[in-house]
C-alpha cells in the first residue's frame, strides 16, 4: 500500500477543517487541533488507476498568537497551503509558511487551495494577483461548501508526490 | 642489422619482420621483466596498487605473528572513532544500534533473572485455590472460565503493536489479535507520531533522547521504543512489566537488522514491511497470574493422570480387598467342616483351584462354598477320599445301620412345596440338602454292597379333576428329579411316583392339609 504523509496548512480560518470535514475519513475530534494542534485524517485517492492514501496532517491554523509547529512537518512527502479567497490576509502570508514549511520539510510538492470559491460576491483576490500566484503556486480554486475543486486538489498533490518518487529514482 | 621491417626509402623488408618475430620468441619475456626491474629501481619505492595487493595478507601474517600490530594500529583506530563521533554522533548511534541492545541486556539479564524467579514463585503459591474457586464461579455464573480468569488474572496483555517510520509518522505494518482487530491503525499511527512530536516540543526533548517512552491511557499503557528509522508502539491492557521495553526494543533491533533496506528507501509504500507481521505478532502476549514457567506449565497435564491412577488403584484395591475377604472367609467355613481337609489352595485371575481330602460322609465342599456366597463356577475342586477321625464320621461308620436311619429320617422330613396349580421350583435349598444326604446314603450302601434308592412322591391338592391332579403332581415329580441330577444324583438312583390328589397326607387344618400335598416328598431305601 502506498501512502504519503501530507500535511495541510494555512491561516486560522481559511477552512482547512471544512474541507476535512466533508471530505476525507476522520476519526479523531477536532480538539486535537487546540490541543496536540494537529489532527490526522485520511484521504484516499486514485492517482492514474493506483490508489494512494494521504494521511493528512491537519495542522492548526496560524494566527496572531501561535505559529505551526514544525515538528508536525518533518517528513512531509507533500503540503496542501490552503487561503481563504475572501480574505487577503491569508494568501498574503503564504511565503512565509512556505518558507517555514520548506526549513521543515524540504522542497517537497504543494498545492494550494484557494478555498471558498462559492463566496463569489465576496472574493477578494484579483484577477492580477490570482495571475501571480499561479505562476508561482498550483492553484486550485475550491469550496468546502459545493465540493468543488476538492477531489481535485488532493489528486493534484497525490499526484504530484508520486511524480516526485519517481522523479527522484 | 636493423629489425624494422619499414625502412625510409627502402620500403617493406620481409626478412626483418621475421628477425624481429624471432627475437620476440626468444627474448621477449626477458626483456619485459628487465624492464619492470628497471621501472622499479627508477621508482624507488612501493606502488599504491602493490600496497594495496600486498596490505590484506602482511596484515594477516603480521597479526598471526604477535600483537605488534594491534598495537601500532589503537592509538590511529581510537582517534578515529574519537574524531567520528565528535563529528557525526548520529552514524556512530545508528551503525552500532543494532547489536547495543543486546550487549546491554546480557549485562544485566542475570542480576535479573533471580528477582524474576522469586516473582515466579510467589505467583505460582498462590494459584491452585483461586484457579478452583474461578471454575466454581464459572460454572455459578454462566460466564465461560477464561473470561473468568482473565477478569480475575490478568496481569497485562499486549493488543496492539504499531511499526511506525520514525519521520513520516507513516504506518509500516501492525499486528493486533484476530477478535480485535484495529481499526483505521494509520491513523492512530500518525496521531501517535504527533502526540511524540508535541511531548518532545513541549518538554523539550533531546535531540535522540528516544522522547516519549510511556504513556497511560486509562487501563492502556503504551509502550513507545524509538529506533533510528522506525518506532515500535505497543499498546498493553493492565500492569504492563518494565521488562516489556528490553522485549519490544530487542525486536525492534531485529527489525532494523533485517530490513535496513527497505527502512532507508522509505517512501511511502509498506509493501516490504509485511514479513515483520510474525516478528510484531510475537510481542502480542497475554500474561495470567496463573502462568508460571514451563516446568510449571506441565503439572496441570499430569495431574489428571495422576488422579485417574490413584482413583484406578483405589478400586483394584477395593475389589482385592474383597475378593480375598470371599476367599478367605471361604477357605475357613471348608477347615472348619468335619470331614474336610484342605491341602492346597491358590487363586488365579478370579479362578480358584483347592485340593484336599474328603471323608465320603462329609458335605459336599461346592455346597459349602455356596452357603457362603461363593459363585461355585469359578471353584475347581480336586477331593481325595480319605477316612475322616472325627467321632461323627467314626460312629456313623461304627455302626452303619444307625447312619443309615439318620440319615433316611433326614431325607424323609424334607418336602418340597409348590403353588397353587404349578410345578415350578424355587425350593432348591431343600433338593441340595436331600442330594447331600442322599450321596451319604449312598456310600454307606456302597460300604455294605448295597445300593440306594429315592423315591420322588408327587402330589397335588384335592383341587380339580383326577386327571388334571395326576398331571400336576407328575410335573411336580419331574422338576425335583431334574434339579436333583443337576446337583449329581444318578438317574439310576431315581424313582418317581405322581399320585395326584390320591393319597393325601393327613393334616388337621384343610388348609395346611391342601399345602402339604402341593409337594414332593422323598422315600428311601437300600437295596
Amino acid at each position: 500500500m502506498m501512502q504519503k504523509k501530507v500535511c495541510m496548512v494555512g491561516v486560522f480560518g481559511t477552512g482547512k477543517t471544512s474541507l476535512i470535514q466533508r471530505f476525507v475519513h476522520s476519526r479523531f475530534s477536532e480538539r486535537y487541533l487546540s490541543t496536540v494542534g494537529v489532527k490526522i485524517d485520511r484521504k484516499d485517492v486514485d492517482v492514474d488507476g493506483a490508489a494512494l492514501t494521504l494521511i493528512l496532517w491537519d495542522l492548526a491554523g496560524r494566527d496572531g498568537f501561535e505559529d505551526i509547529t514544525p515538528s508536525y512537518l518533518r517528513g512531509s512527502h507533500g503540503i496542501l497551503y490552503v487561503a481563504d479567497g475572501t480574505r487577503r490576509e491569508t494568501w498574503e502570508q503564504l511565503g512565509e509558511l512556505r518558507a517555514l514549511a520548506r526549513e521543515a520539510a524540504g522542497d517537497v510538492p504543494s498545492v494550494l487551495a484557494m478555498n471558498k470559491g462559492d463566496l463569489t460576491d465576496q472574493w477578494a483576490l484579483p484577477r492580477s494577483e490570482e495571475q501571480k500566484l499561479a505562476a508561482n503556486w498550483d492553484v486550485v480554486r475550491t469550496s468546502a461548501k459545493t465540493g468543488d475543486g476538492v477531489e481535485e486538489a488532493f489528486l493534484r498533490l497525490g499526484r504530484a508526490t508520486i511524480a516526485r518518487r519517481e522523479a527522484s529514482r | 642489422m636493423s629489425s624494422e621491417p619499414w625502412r625510409a626509402g627502402a620500403g617493406y623488408d620481409p626478412a626483418a619482420e621475421e628477425l624481429a618475430e624471432l627475437r620476440e620468441l626468444l627474448l621477449g619475456a626477458d626483456r619485459r621483466r628487465i624492464r619492470e626491474l628497471e621501472r622499479r629501481l627508477d621508482a624507488a619505492g612501493v606502488t599504491g596498487e602493490e600496497l594495496a595487493e600486498l596490505l590484506p595478507e602482511a596484515i594477516a601474517l603480521r597479526a598471526r605473528r604477535d600483537r605488534q600490530l594491534a598495537r601500532a594500529l589503537a592509538p590511529t583506530i581510537e582517534g578515529a572513532i574519537s574524531e567520528s563521533v565528535r563529528r557525526n554522533p548520529r552514524e556512530i548511534a545508528t551503525a552500532i544500534f543494532p547489536v547495543l541492545g543486546p550487549a546491554i541486556r546480557k549485562a544485566i539479564a542475570e542480576a535479573f533473572a533471580g528477582f524474576a524467579a522469586s516473582i515466579n514463585r510467589a505467583i505460582e503459591h498462590s494459584i491452585s485455590p483461586r484457579g478452583l474457586a474461578w471454575r466454581l464461579e464459572s460454572w455459578r455464573t454462566g460466564v465461560p472460565y477464561p473470561q473468568i480468569v482473565l477478569r480475575h488474572a490478568l496481569i497485562y496483555r499486549v493488543e496492539q503493536v504499531f511499526l511506525i517510520h520514525t519521520e513520516t509518522g507513516l504506518l509500516l505494518a501492525q499486528a493486533a489479535p484476530a477478535d480485535r482487530p484495529v481499526t483505521d491503525a494509520d491513523l492512530v499511527s500518525g496521531m501517535l507520531t504527533a502526540i511524540r512530536d508535541f511531548v518532545g516540543d513541549a518538554f523539550g526533548r533531546e535531540q535522540d533522547a528516544g522522547g516519549l517512552r510511556t504513556f497511560c491511557v486509562g487501563e492502556l499503557t503504551v509502550f513507545v521504543e524509538q529506533g533510528p528509522a522506525a518506532v515500535l508502539a505497543a499498546a498493553v491492557r493492565g500492569q504492563a512489566p518494565e521488562e516489556l521495553h528490553p522485549r519490544l526494543q530487542e525486536t525492534l533491533e531485529t527489525i532494523h537488522l533485517q530490513f535496513a533496506g527497505p527502512l532507508g528507501e522509505f517512501h511511502g509504500d509498506s509493501e516490504p514491511f509485511g514479513p515483520t507481521v510474525p516478528l510484531l505478532e510475537e510481542c502480542l502476549e497475554t500474561r495470567l497470574a496463573t502462568d508460571r514457567g514451563e516446568r510449571s506449565r506441565r503439572r496441570p497435564a499430569w495431574i489428571p493422570w495422576a488422579v485417574a491412577a490413584v482413583l484406578i488403584a483405589a478400586v483394584v484395591g477395593w475389589r482385592m480387598y474383597r475378593s480375598a475377604r470371599e476367599w478367605n472367609g471361604a477357605l475357613a467355613r471348608l477347615r472348619a467342616e468335619p470331614g474336610i481337609v484342605v491341602v492346597d489352595a491358590e487363586r488365579d485371575w478370579g479362578q480358584w483351584r483347592i485340593s484336599g481330602l474328603r471323608d465320603p460322609l462329609a458335605p459336599e465342599p461346592a455346597a459349602l462354598l455356596a452357603s457362603v456366597g461363593v459363585d461355585t463356577a469359578r471353584v475347581s475342586g480336586r477331593w481325595e477320599p480319605y477316612l475322616s477321625g472325627d467321632p461323627k464320621f467314626v460312629n456313623a461308620r461304627s455302626s452303619p445301620a444307625s447312619a443309615r436311619l439318620s440319615i433316611e429320617r433326614a431325607i424323609r422330613r424334607e418336602r418340597v412345596l409348590f403353588s397353587v396349580g404349578s410345578s415350578g421350583l424355587d425350593e432348591s435349598a431343600v433338593i441340595g440338602h436331600v442330594s447331600t444326604e442322599f450321596r451319604r446314603l449312598e456310600a454307606l450302601a456302597t460300604a455294605i454292597n448295597g445300593r440306594a434308592i429315592l423315591t420322588l412322591v408327587g402330589r397335588s391338592d384335592p383341587t380339580g379333576s383326577d386327571a388334571g391332579n395326576a398331571a400336576l403332581s407328575r410335573l411336580r415329580v419331574e422338576a425335583a428329579r431334574s434339579a436333583l441330577l443337576e446337583r449329581g444324583v444318578e438317574a439310576s438312583a431315581i424313582e418317581t411316583r405322581a399320585l395326584g390328589a390320591t393319597s393325601p397326607l393327613a393334616a388337621a387344618d384343610p388348609v395346611e392339609r391342601s399345602t402339604i400335598n402341593r409337594s414332593v416328598s422323598f422315600e428311601v431305601r437300600v437295596e
